[in-house]
């Protein structure tokens, strides 16, 4: 699934400066006070109250939704199972509410890694009938185990942690919590989880390819989504006294969903806005009562238009307004590419390797040697096997038979972000970039791979540098800052070579470089593959373009019909009767 | 014997509600990419046409249906320009979102307009039922499986037989291909949704007599219909229509034997296991992306 | 112009709460306000509209005999959506209009739980319409109950099954829903005392579509009588039309709900012959039947109890009021609570400390889609 590419956020990149921080800072500090020192009315208290848990679960959803790109229709559950927690452990159970509410984050994000590793192979509409199914589930649960959850009635004289007895001062508790999340998931997107996070939402195949573990981080942001979820649960529940299973239902998880769209997915911000006027919206309207349903429907073509006229939701549709691109910051060391030598002469080696789909063999017992250090070609007319060969290699098919070791390790079993690990890179023929990153974040993530020797213990400075670096060394660097969407089709085919150099890998697998280039690109390219060759990477190439292949590669491979019919040295191989006739007919 | 044979009638015919309503959920799907979430309103704004045709102004019961199928073609229609067409390029996500916006704009504007009190609306046959043996059959059941079996055959017939199925079909498939061989992408998706309202419709008008007319009759069905097309494989009509049916009779069974409280999450632990072991539903659906 | 300082200062406190101008602006502080907490939108929305009618009824009437406290009263109204959250909103926002002296909560047991903290915290007297027994048995002083609560419904179904229809065997079919759940304990609790036998003791879903495998669990059970709790209209409907179709032919008594004109008009022939028992029966008592015809004056239906109740509600507050001859909560407080023999539509309001007013229940029969009135229970305990 290429999740919600909809997601996209301007606005992650911009001011996380210390500038920034500092005004969250005092922005914060005064919230808290305001909370803590305002009189407030019975009903604006609740409001408000209602408003600070809501966002808690609406950063839950800001973190899954927004940075992960998958959807989660559950969250009113996880939200309830939180409140229970507190509800019953405060009531029942007799226990601290500090402890409720430790147990209820800890149950949720319990219910949420399993629920977001159920999903292994599921996305998009499956993973919302999962988490539907879960909402109703537990819905069910709540109102039908009434021996434990008092069914129906729910539960009411909910403690409070006596810190906190009083109304406003558990409202600026409660105003405290919600700016120390919004902080923590606003700096989430800018660490290596986030980074990843944003990689599976905008290319969960180019993401494991990257080296990202895609079903760790779709487990992972599930379970911090559900635990913000419990975490604004207990604290609802503590400032209400009282929960029932209807304040948890599917509508709910419905609601919850609506305000991470509406304000915008992408930053807490958004959410934040999106909590508090769905909060408010329908409260703003009461006036209009006296028609049964009017104010409903007024919400709900609301929530139509702003859909469509506002696609980042409110708080993307502002920061655009504000956003102004920092400028890229000048290269330092030339890149530096030292690719592994640990196994013997071949890189890579491929033993009767098979991928058959059903009755098709794709690929048909081929055997592949790609020497240390040389630019090896594979080649083939159309619905040769080609491209199924490299995906095979780099992990996105399991192989039917055969095996393929790199430096002399077993890799056939390991899946893409391990073999990434293991020291593969690639390139896809139809580009695959995290198009709502900049080329700098694209490049980081490269950069990120486990393994990486160059960047390991250097921190965030080390991995921009070498990010950096890489783009320099294909040219790009004066334009790091820039959205990936706003370069050209083969600005962007380089953006995704220096994503995989930046991983220093050991073999550098090459989609059809060529494609789509015109000449001048190509003698570009050519010249950069001169290059990488120069700094003694291996490269295994797939192209079409025999003037590029015959110039850089000094080894080919032919595959014709999912089977190898020559290879050997590039001249040699290109004058091979069988190629030739694979070329222009058997005639 | 005989309470099983009951039993197994009225899972038919619950299971046929939800089998139409899937049914239209499945075509938007299949041309779309996505789940609309208003389908269950469009059956209750059916019988709310009726309600207001047949009952209020006392027209013929025929004439009224027709109308309440007219108006609900309409409305598919309007829904296509204004909620779907707009958002036609992005992803999933927001065009869920727009149609979660639609139900409760659907929903709520009936309220305004119509006010709160459930209605009756009469079926189309006086009799109640037929005793068969130790069964009761009620008409309205009846009526139900039969319109199911048809639009079964006819659905069949008009996207496998008609040039005009197999151009949605083809729509469907390749929406990039289906343009370059001169379809209309954009009035194939119309058609889609026109036709989906009306099968919404047609359920809700069926259903009424049974479940009165009420705001809510909408949702509750649509939510097990979204169940049931989940079971029976998304994009695919046959498995629409006999993940309705398993759908139904599970959840009447599983009320007889096991416990009538948890009745509606047997439709969603179904769920939950078919999505765990088969997750491409009995009939199958391409789920991997191509690299 | 005599403008003083307290006009000024309400006149500012309106000023903030933009929609309460729209709403009383030609009306400041002439008046007496109560709040009422009612469904407008949602699966209760029908009924919403009948408790406002009744409550208006009583208002006028009210207004009509001069007002409580020399100034008229004025009733300012929240919509919870049915829902138990926007019960506790709605009646926070009204809780935060200063003016506002007492309220009336809600017919649904589960949203008088909810907005009962937040009740306490008000301070102010709350008449009510929900039967869970509880409500007035946890300490809240300002719950007072203007319908007869559960032990007493459970008590008069037993009551009139066993000794007047003569029938041993019970099936209790109950809602899974506070209401319901509440209901059914007590009707077999009260089973258990007078000795009879539950061969069948079901819960279902609100909002079920289908009742076949209850109904024919009713008939293998192989019992005599039907007890009932159902919460809405709509599963009450297709419920009983089930029983028919599947041939159960017992008697059938069940919770107000079975009596109410909306589920009557739903199910149509399946409840004729079918006993309720009501908190209002309009042929009960003369007051009864002049809130009848009051009612059917204004809404052109039949009356029921989702809309008596607050009329009583309406009365009594005006009532207390004026009997305090302050606005002060405690003061209204002990007036409502020394109301003794009063009659109202619902029936004759003793209060006891618990703040229950009504301690009896009328049993009706549907006599082809007709109510009429059989007789009334009323216990001294």
């Amino acid at each position: 699934m290429s999740g919600a590419n909809e997601a996209k956020s301007s606005a992650t990149g911009a001011r996380r400066g210390p500038i920034g921080q500092a005004a969250y800072a005092a922005l914060a500090v005064v919230a808290i006070f305001l909370a803590a020192t305002l009189k407030f009315d019975g009903y604006t208290l609740n409001i408000l109250m209602q408003a600070a848990t809501y966002a808690i679960a609406v950063f839950g959803l800001s973190v899954v939704l927004g940075l992960c790109g998958q959807i989660n229709l559950a969250q009113a559950a996880f939200f309830g199972l939180g409140a229970y927690a507190v509800g019953l452990g405060t009531t029942d159970a007799h226990m601290s509410f500090w402890i409720c509410l430790a147990l209820g984050m800890a149950v949720s994000l319990l219910a949420g890694a399993l629920l977001g590793a159920s999903t292994l192979r599921l996305g998009g509409h499956y993973l919302a009938m999962v988490t539907i199914s879960f909402q109703q589930i537990l819905t069910l649960v709540m109102i039908n185990a009434i021996g434990f959850t008092h069914g129906p009635d729910g539960v009411s004289g909910i403690q409070r942690p006596s810190l906190f007895a009083h109304q406003q001062s558990y409202l600026a508790f409660c105003v405290g919590v919600l700016a120390v999340v919004g902080w923590l998931v606003w700096r989430l997107a800018d660490t290596r989880l986030g980074r990843a996070m944003r990689a599976v939402r905008d290319n969960e195949l180019a993401a494991g390819v990257a080296g990202v573990d895609v079903y760790r981080t779709k487990a992972t942001a599930f379970a911090i989504c559900a635990m913000l979820g419990g975490l604004g649960g207990g604290l609802f529940a503590g400032g209400f006294a009282y929960v029932s299973p209807d304040q948890f239902s599917f509508a709910e998880s419905v609601v919850f969903l609506t305000m991470a769209l509406l304000g915008g997915v992408a930053s807490p911000i958004g959410s934040a806005i999106g909590t508090g006027l769905l909060i408010l919206i329908p409260e703003w309207l009461r006036f209009l009562k006296s028609v049964p349903g009017l104010y409903l429907a007024i919400y709900g073509l609301a929530v139509i238009l702003i859909v469509a006229f506002m696609p980042d939701g409110i708080w993307g549709f502002i920061a655009k307004l504000f956003n102004r691109e920092k400028p890229a910051p000048a290269p330092g060391a030339p890149l530096k590419l030292s690719p592994s030598d640990a196994g013997g002469v071949n890189v890579l080696e491929t033993d009767v390797l098979s991928k058959h789909f059903g009755g098709l063999k794709a690929v048909d017992g081929v055997d592949i040697a790609v020497r240390r250090g040389s630019v090896h070609a594979l080649i083939g007319p159309n619905g040769s096997g080609k491209t199924t060969t490299l995906n095979v290699l780099s992990g996105l098919y399991t192989a039917t038979s055969g095996r393929v070791t790199l430096d002399g390790r077993d890799i056939t079993k390991l899946p893409p972000h391990r073999r990434t690990a293991a020291g593969l890179g690639r390139t896809f023929q139809n580009i695959r970039l995290f198009r709502s990153m900049t080329a700098l974040e694209n490049v980081v993530i490269g950069a990120e791979r486990p393994g990486n020797a160059l960047v390991e213990g250097g921190g965030r400075a080390a991995l921009d540098q070498r990010a950096l670096a890489a783009l320099d060394f294909v040219g790009l660097a004066s334009r790091a800052n820039e959205v990936v969407t706003s370069f050209s089709y083969g600005h962007q085919r380089l953006i995704e070579i220096a994503r995989a150099l930046a991983a220093n890998p050991t073999l550098l697998l090459l989609d059809e470089p060529a494609a789509g280039l015109n000449s001048t690109e190509k003698k570009s390219l050519h010249e950069l593959l001169e290059r990488i060759a120069a700094s003694g990477l291996t490269i295994l190439i797939i192209d079409h373009d025999m003037t590029l292949v015959s110039n850089a590669a000094s080894h080919i491979t032919v595959l014709n019909f999912g089977k190898r019919i020559a290879d050997g040295e590039s001249m040699a191989v290109l004058r091979h009767p069988d190629v030739v006739s694979a070329y222009l007919g058997a005639e | 014997m005989d309470l099983f044979l009951q039993l197994l009638f009225q899972g038919v015919g619950i299971g046929a509600v939800y089998a139409l309503v899937a049914l239209g959920f499945v075509l938007i799907f299949r041309a779309t990419n996505v789940v609309n979430f208003a389908q269950g309103e469009f059956s209750m704004v059916a019988a709310y046409l009726m309600v207001v045709f047949a009952v209020d102004l006392g027209w013929p019961y025929w004439l009224s249906f027709l109308i309440a199928l007219g108006g609900m073609a309409l409305l598919g229609a309007i829904f296509n320009l204004g909620v779907y067409y707009p958002l036609r390029h992005r992803t999933y996500l927001p065009v869920i979102i727009s149609t979660i916006g639609a139900s409760i704009l659907l929903a709520n504007t009936t309220l305004a307009l119509y006010g709160p009190q459930p209605q009756v609306l009469q079926g189309w046959f006086d009799a109640q039922g037929f005793q068969v043996g130790p069964v009761f059959l009620d008409s309205q059941y009846l009526l139900i499986i039969a319109v199911t079996i048809v639009l079964v055959i006819f659905n069949y017939w008009f996207f496998e037989r008609t040039l005009l199925g197999k151009k949605l079909q083809a729509t469907s498939q390749d929406k990039e291909m289906a343009s370059l061989l001169g379809i209309s992408v954009a009035g194939m998706i119309m058609i889609t949704f026109v036709y989906s309202a009306l099968l919404g419709g047609l359920a809700g008008i069926l259903v009424a007599p049974i479940l009165f007319v009420s705001i809510q009759m909408g949702s509750t069905i649509a939510l097990k219909a979204f169940a049931a097309t989940i079971i029976g494989g998304f994009g695919d009509v046959a498995g629409a229509i006999i993940g309705g049916l398993a759908l139904g009779i599970i959840e009447t069974f599983g009320a007889a034997y096991v416990s009538v409280p948890y009745k509606d999450g047997f439709a969603f632990l179904v769920l939950v296991a078919f999505l765990a072991f088969r997750p491409q539903g009995i009939f199958g659906e391409r789920v991997a992306e191509k690299a | 112009m005599d403008f003083t300082r307290r006009h000024f200062t309400t006149g500012l406190a309106a000023g903030v709460a933009m929609p309460a101008v729209l709403r009383s602006a030609h009306a400041q502080a002439a008046t007496v306000k109560i709040g009422m907490v009612l469904p407008v939108t949602g699966p209760a929305a029908d009924a919403g509209r009948y408790s406002l009618a009744g409550a208006k009824i009583a208002l006028e009437q009210v207004n009509k005999a001069g007002g409580v406290l020399g100034k008229p009263l004025e009733i300012v109204t929240e919509d919870d959506q049915t829902t138990n959250p926007g019960a506790v909103l709605a009646f926070s926002k009204l809780a935060a209009q200063p003016d506002i002296v007492g309220f009336l909560g809600s017919i649904r047991s589960t949203q008088d739980h909810a907005m009962s903290q937040d009740i306490i915290k008000t301070g102010k007297p709350v008449m009510f319409g929900g039967t869970d027994p509880n409500l007035t048995h946890m300490g809240n002083p300002w719950f007072f109950r203007c319908r007869p609560n559960d032990t007493y419904s459970g008590r008069v179904i037993a009551d009139y099954g066993v000794h007047a229809l003569g029938k041993k065997k019970w099936a209790i079919i109950h809602s899974t829903d506070a209401f319901g759940t509440a209901g059914g304990k007590a009707l077999a609790d009260s089973l258990g005392k007078i000795g009879a036998t539950i061969a069948l003791d079901q819960g279902y879903a609100n909002q079920s579509q289908d009742f076949t495998p209850v109904v024919l669990a009713i008939k293998q059970s192989g019992a005599e009588v039907i007890g009932s709790y159902f919460t809405f209209e709509n599963d009450i409907g297709v419920f009983a039309r089930q029983v028919r179709q599947l041939g159960v032919n017992i008697p059938w008594v069940g919770s107000p709900s079975i009596i109410n004109y909306t589920s009557m008009k739903l199910a149509g022939p399946a409840l004729y012959g079918t006993f309720g028992v009501a908190d209002y029966a309009e042929a009960s008592s003369p007051e009864a039947k002049a809130y009848g015809d009051a009612f059917r004056a204004v809404m052109k239906v039949a009356p029921d109890n989702q809309s008596s109740w607050c009329f009583d509600a309406v009365n009594i507050l005006a009532k207390a009021i004026n009997a305090a001859k302050s606005t002060d909560p405690k003061a209204i407080r002990d007036a409502i609570i020394a109301i003794k023999g009063y009659k109202g539509a619902e029936g004759e309001y003793n209060f006891d400390a618990n703040g229950d007013g009504l301690h009896g229940y009328n049993i009706v029969k549907n006599d082809k889609g007709t109510v009429v009135f059989d007789k009334h229970i009323e216990f001294k305990d």
